[in-house]
């Protein structure tokens, strides 16, 4: 077999393994996408809305330049680029090789529905008799064994849930298209010989298997077993142990030995079962016990569709990425603990997810068990997470985000609903998250009661769901909720462990990949990477930017260990010239679907297309989509010449591809060929055969007809050749990293530092929560640095001006020593980091007992602190954090405090040591800090923001704290010999820097990024990056992946010659524009603005991503947009009306 | 603050059977569950999560001032469901353990009851409410039979106090079990 290569196999359609593989895709590399699932999308497919915008929002992460290159469309639904071959069904089975040539086995199983085939009509679900419990509503309502895995996918075709069918054959029956394969006719093809010594037996399984089809051999011994095997060719081997004469040992090596892929089947009794087991090892598949059942039938049946039907892929690829995501906890686990199947109305945040679903089984409403409105709603934290009784000794980072999101759903969904959520700590601590928990609580009126609800016991008096728990001040409380909703943590994905060891990586304790420290994106395995959730659970930004730096990490392991491949550059299509020839359109109709061919008569349908003037010719062939049907179109096309080409066909999405291929055949643009759905009107149920109906059909063609004959050649494409180099703004960490990935991928960088030293915030830190010598990975990266060749650093210098746009920048730097230097540039990535609060409050810079922890962390690194000495150590948290005007999470002080905190106990084990928090944000592996930390003694003391610790000192300036503590309701006070404050991070001066670049700064002075979840290391402005502490306060590993990702999405530009935009973009009439400026603010990409040297509204026709609101808003029909012109969207209109239905005809 | 007359932190081996009990409790993060999974917590006077909270934080006079651990009736309801897994049932005990092996009459205070009851069971094989309420007061003081006099007349009055003299059928019947556990005890030899 020939193997197919690709630069990158991405394990995990998921949005991280989409975004992994798009990233890839765009830089120009081949990827092969592969899931286990029938459908893309992951756990997002079930998600309708995210925050903090409470839409979906995925088509965003789509490719805004040569953008044609992929789908347009609803991601949800599908996804297309011709750089990425998805393969669904299908997983890893096995890995071997090294980096740059890996050999990928992957085992795809069968759907048993020929997709070429399927017009998704439904009538084999409408006939399945199974119903169980449907997965995309999370089991909230029912499927057949024959089924959609999502309703949403284009395009969409039905599977077989094997293990759940009956082979009852009534959808083979229904389907009108022959669609559904069960390998029927090749079962003739399919020899069983069954040894049986026993009489009865071979009589049972003769008559059991009559009617299966089989050609079946019965043999009464080894010897004419023997026989029976050498005398045809055999599939199957059934083989009791029990035979007399010949060792059944002998019968199957010399079963393996004639046919090397025969299926050997042992039956064993209660005896033998030690002897099946050892010839398994040598080569048997599997035993039975004796004496056989009637389910034997049904096993040989599954085991011979699987056998026959699913296929192996060998592939050759020179990276891998894991992006294999998460499983929902699932609290069924804890047996009834949560009342999951005792207590009605108890349901998961996904089943919440559905319900709140315009498409859910419930269709958006909130509704109780026994269908009344759900008004009083309950969210449960921390079910399955942060729980080391129950093997989650971590903390799962998103179901706080997701529960305050559901919340302010289920408000939306109805305004009387009030909700609750129950947490320990409310962990808003990504970006802008607090501000949404705050709105929520203010402006929602989300209640937030501060403890852990242990579980939910059945009442059968209540009306509704009873919770108790306790109060701060010891009593116990009791509330009636219509909902509870659990919100079930992240667990490793089911079968990780047979992934891990088929792609040869090494798992955590946890059961995630594990991640080397300060290489975010790595496995144990060289080459092997991960993405997304799969090491560490995580939100979406979280996940795309790790995606991106997987993506990163693979290409650059593609680019440096792959043998050089001879690129074939495609040549670019010439197209013939048509627009002075009067439109000549050939129709053709794809008519061998039943639904068609029944429904509506061809020959009439035909005759009237023919009457439009611009048809020239109507033509039927059976089944565009397959490969003979289109081989037909093509032929069709080469004869006549026609300048358009109408096809009538299902789901038009699916020739795109197709499309741009016939083009090139035959020299005609593709502007110039379309695709009409005439398939869907058929569809039983939505309309009746006859006139109406056919009708309904020729409107739809002649309508798109219409349309084509208007239609203009595409415009050349906007094309702007790209300089091959990356300008990084900041060298601290994030810089650096981003210098080195792009540099190490062959491309020029340059590096402008303020400081006459490279290093940044990430320079200062000692030591690391969890090990780690950040001292050296900082020293050894400037080293680096400093020494690529294709790195030049600039050193004390500071950006004075830029312009240009992706591909081409232009940037002026001045520096200390000499004249300003002008750079040009591709691409550039803003990483100016940030730096640590000096506050005002507690007695800082007054006392030198009060240090931040950044200088705790340093005295107790240097050795200058005396730990044997201290007779106590304070801390407080979120000092001058998480209020207004720093209304945000930093993240890492409370990482910072855990860590000092530990060394402290480390060195003193009696050494008091009182933390003062607000939430403990251990997000994540570092809630095993958290436990360790109070495991080893550490007193943590929550306090609200309206009473916050108040601290005095005495004459020897040893502080003393005073502060409320909940649980013993009363004042606490501790005197101790040093204070530490957990202080944020703030961003640096990003003003000047904005204002150089025109890029936007979000409320609290960090860049603002295109879009907080799909883009979050973009700008707006295309060619513009921006990653670690200048987007958003993260830790050093996290500031690592996102210069990784932002690296990538640089590398993206710079590894094409030129940035090309879209066929369909907008145009000005200059001479109707009044000037009035409608467009410049109705335009969602910026790419229009008004040139007042010039007096016109000028278009970046990259940036241009042809949605048309321009069009719409101009006053003046100045605002035009290729393919949509008004003529011709006048007359489609025209078109739409112009046969109306028969009065006497007409559907009721 | 009030702070009890006992000076806790002047007995060594006190402050060494403290330690014990923190060690058990360190991971605590008083997320409640415990407190509000009790079924005994409302006789309490102060709810589990306090009383760890107080351990933890060394103040084991007010934690023995207050009589809480001797409420628990080992239902292990709190250890189960401790998301922390904490041994919490066994630090009940072992604060059992502790005031009653101190022999201090302030520590043992509130164990009073505790030990009438363990006593009855272990010469009658089972419990006479009569006599063992008799003991306990002869033990807690006359302020105490004072205290519960309403309730016993009201029992009296309706027959749920039967004077029971003499031997029973079940003396001794548990007195292998006491010796059985002294032995192991002494044996252990506690500091």
């Amino acid at each position: 077999m020939k193997r197919k290569h690709y630069a990158a196999l991405v394990v995990g359609a998921g949005i991280a393994g989409i975004r992994s593989a798009l990233d890839l895709a765009e830089s120009g590399l081949k990827v092969a996408l592969i899931d286990r699932r029938p459908n893309i999308g992951g756990v997002l497919a079930q998600l309708d809305h995210q925050f903090p915008t409470d839409a979906c929002g995925m088509c965003k992460m789509l490719p805004l330049t040569s953008r044609d290159s992929s789908s347009q469309f609803c991601m949800r639904k599908g996804l297309f680029h011709k750089n990425i071959d998805i393969l669904l069904h299908t997983e890893l089975a096995a890995l071997e090789g090294d980096p740059g040539k890996f050999r990928a086995s992957l085992r795809q199983r069968s759907t048993f529905v020929d997709a070429t085939r399927c017009i998704s009509c439904g009538e084999c679900a409408r006939v399945c008799p199974v119903h169980v419990p449907n997965e995309f509503d999370s089991g909230l309502s029912t499927r057949g064994a024959i089924y959609l895995p999502v309703p949403h996918a284009i395009p969409n075709h039905y599977v077989v849930d094997l293990d759940r069918c009956t082979r009852c054959w009534s959808c083979f029956e229904a389907c009108p298209t022959d669609a559904i394969d069960f390998k029927y006719a090749e079962r003739k093809d399919f020899r069983v010989v069954a040894a049986l010594p026993d009489a009865a037996a071979r009589t049972d399984l003769g008559a059991w298997l009559a009617d299966q089809n089989f050609p079946l051999v019965l043999a009464e011994d080894g010897a004419a077993a023997l026989r029976a095997l050498e005398e045809e060719r055999t599939a199957l081997l059934l083989l009791d142990l029990a035979v007399a004469d010949v060792d059944p040992e002998k019968v199957m090596r010399r079963g393996l030995e004639l046919y090397p892929d025969l299926d050997v089947i042992l039956v064993a009794g209660p005896g033998d079962q030690d002897r099946a087991e050892a010839l398994i090892q040598a080569g048997a598949r599997q035993w039975l016990a004796r004496p056989l059942e009637r389910t034997v039938v049904r096993w040989l049946d599954h085991h011979y569709i699987r056998t026959v039907s699913d296929v192996t892929h060998e592939l050759e690829v020179g990276a891998v990425v894991l992006a294999c995501g998460f499983d929902c906890y699932d609290p069924a686990q804890a047996g009834q603990l949560w009342g999951r199947g005792v207590v009605p109305g108890v349901v998961t945040a996904l089943e919440f997810e559905r319900m709140c679903s315009g498409t859910g089984p419930t269709g958006g409403r909130l509704v109780r068990p026994d269908g009344r409105p759900a008004r009083n709603l309950a969210w449960l934290q921390c079910v399955g997470s942060r729980d080391p009784a129950r093997g989650a000794d971590y903390c799962s980072g998103i179901c706080c985000m997701f529960a305050i999101k559901e919340a302010r759903l289920a408000r939306q969904a109805d305004p009387e609903a009030q909700a609750t959520i129950f947490a320990m700590d409310v962990r808003t601590y990504g970006k802008d998250f607090q501000r949404y928990r705050d709105e929520a609580e203010s402006r929602d009126g989300v209640r937030f009661v501060r403890t852990r609800i242990h579980s939910i016991e059945p009442d059968p008096e209540a009306d509704g769901v009873p919770i108790t728990w306790m109060d701060d001040d010891g009593t116990l409380r009791r509330e009636v909720f219509d909902l509870a909703v659990l919100a079930t943590g992240a667990r490793p994905p089911e079968g990780s462990d047979r992934l891990a060891e088929a792609a040869g990586i090494a798992l955590d304790a946890n059961g995630f990949a594990a991640a080397p420290p300060l290489q975010p994106a790595r496995t144990s395995r060289l080459g092997v990477y991960a993405a997304g959730a799969f090491n560490e659970p995580r939100d979406i930004a979280e996940s795309v930017i790790q995606a991106g730096a997987a993506a990163l990490n693979a290409a650059r392991t593609f680019k440096v260990h792959s043998p050089p491949r001879e690129e074939q550059a495609a040549p670019a299509p010439e197209y013939r010239d048509v627009t002075r020839e009067a439109p000549r359109m050939l129709v053709v109709l794809c008519d061998s679907c039943p639904t068609l061919r029944t429904r509506v008569d061809m020959p009439s349908l035909a005759a009237r297309l023919g009457g439009l003037s611009s048809v020239v010719r109507v033509e039927c062939v059976q089944g565009a989509c397959s490969a003979p049907g289109w081989q037909a179109v093509g032929a069709l096309a080469e004869e006549l010449r026609p300048n358009r080409i109408l096809i009538g066909a299902c789901m038009p999405y699916a020739y795109v591809p197709r499309l741009r291929e016939l083009g090139a055949q035959i020299g005609l643009d593709p502007a110039f060929m379309d695709v009409a759905d005439i398939y869907t009107p058929t569809f039983p149920g939505t309309a009746t055969p006859g006139t109406a109906l056919e009708t309904e059909v020729y409107t739809a063609l002649a309508m798109a007809a219409v349309k084509l004959a208007g239609a203009e050649p595409s415009p050349v494409l906007g094309r702007l050749p790209v300089t091959p180099r990356a300008l990084v703004v900041g060298g601290g960490l994030a810089g650096m990293t981003a210098a080195m990935a792009l540099a190490d991928m062959g491309h020029d960088v340059c590096l402008s530092e303020k400081a006459p030293r490279l290093g940044g915030m990430a320079a200062a830190h000692h030591t690391l929560l969890g090990g780690g010598d950040p001292r050296r990975v900082m020293e050894d990266l400037a080293e680096q640095v400093m020494r690529h060749p294709n790195i030049k650093v600039f050193t004390q210098s500071r950006i004075m001006l830029s312009m240009g746009r992706a591909g081409r920048f232009m940037t002026a730097l001045a520096t200390a020593e000499g004249p300003a230097i002008t750079v040009e540039h591709g691409a550039t990535i803003i990483a100016t980091g940030g730096r640590e609060v000096v506050p005002d409050s507690y007695g800082y810079r007054v006392h030198k007992t009060v240090l931040r922890q950044s200088e705790l962390e340093a005295r107790l690194a240097d050795g200058s602190l005396d730990t044997g000495a201290l007779g106590g150590v304070a801390m407080i948290q979120c000092v001058e954090s998480r209020e207004e005007p720093r209304n945000y999470c930093s993240r890492v002080c409370c990482a910072a405090a855990l860590k000092n905190a530990l060394t402290l106990k480390e060195r003193n084990r009696d050494l008091p040591v009182y933390v003062f928090y607000r939430d403990i944000m251990s997000y994540g592996f570092s809630e095993r800090f958290y436990t360790e930390a109070r495991g080893r003694g550490v007193l943590f003391i929550r306090y609200s923001p309206a009473d916050k610790p108040r601290v005095s000192f005495g004459q020897d300036h040893r502080p003393t704290i005073a502060a409320f503590d909940p649980v013993l309701g009363r004042e606490l006070r501790v005197t101790v010999d040093l204070l530490a404050l957990s202080v944020g991070l703030e961003p640096g001066d990003n003003e000047d820097l904005a204002e150089v670049f025109s890029l936007p700064t979000g409320p609290d002075g960090f860049f603002r990024e295109a879009e907080s979840k799909w883009r979050p290391v973009e700008f707006l402005r295309q060619g513009i990056f921006v990653c670690g502490v200048a987007h958003s306060p993260r830790n050093m590993s996290e500031t690592i992946a996102s210069a990784e990702a932002a690296a990538q999405k640089a590398a993206r530009i710079l590894a094409h010659k030129d940035v090309v935009g879209g066929r369909v973009t907008a145009q000005v009439r200059h001479s109707l524009c009044s000037l009035c400026g409608r467009c410049v603010s109705a335009c969602a990409y910026g790419a229009r603005r008004i040139d007042l040297e010039r007096g016109r509204v000028e278009i970046d026709e990259l940036l241009c991503q042809g949605c048309g609101s321009c069009a719409a808003v101009c006053p003046n029909s100045a605002g035009v947009l290729t393919g949509f012109k008004d003529e011709q969207v006048l007359s489609v209109i025209d078109a739409a009306l112009a046969e109306p239905t028969q009065p006497t005809e007409a559907t009721p | 603050m009030t702070r009890s007359p006992l000076t806790l932190a002047a007995d060594p081996a006190l402050a060494d059977a403290m330690r014990e009990v923190r060690a058990m409790l360190a991971a605590c993060m008083q997320c409640g569950t415990c407190s509000a999974s009790c079924p005994n917590a409302q006789s309490m006077d102060m709810t589990p999560r306090r009383m760890w909270r107080l351990v933890l934080l060394g103040r084991a006079d007010t934690v023995f001032s207050s009589g809480a651990f001797w409420m628990c009736s080992n239902c292990y309801a709190c250890t189960l469901r401790c998301p922390r897994g904490l041994p919490l049932t066994s630090a009940m005990n072992a604060l059992k353990r502790i005031a009653g092996a101190s022999g201090h009459p302030a520590l043992a205070r509130h164990g009073a009851f505790y030990r009438a009851f363990l006593d009855n069971v272990r010469r009658r094989g089972r419990v006479r409410e009569t006599e063992m309420m008799m003991r306990y007061f002869g033990a807690a003081g006359p302020r105490e039979a004072l205290r519960f006099t309403p309730l016993g007349l009201r029992m009296l009055r309706r027959g749920k106090v039967r004077l029971e003299l003499g031997a029973g059928r079940w003396d001794t019947a548990l007195a292998p079990l006491f010796e059985s556990a002294a032995r192991l005890e002494g044996k252990e030899a506690r500091p």
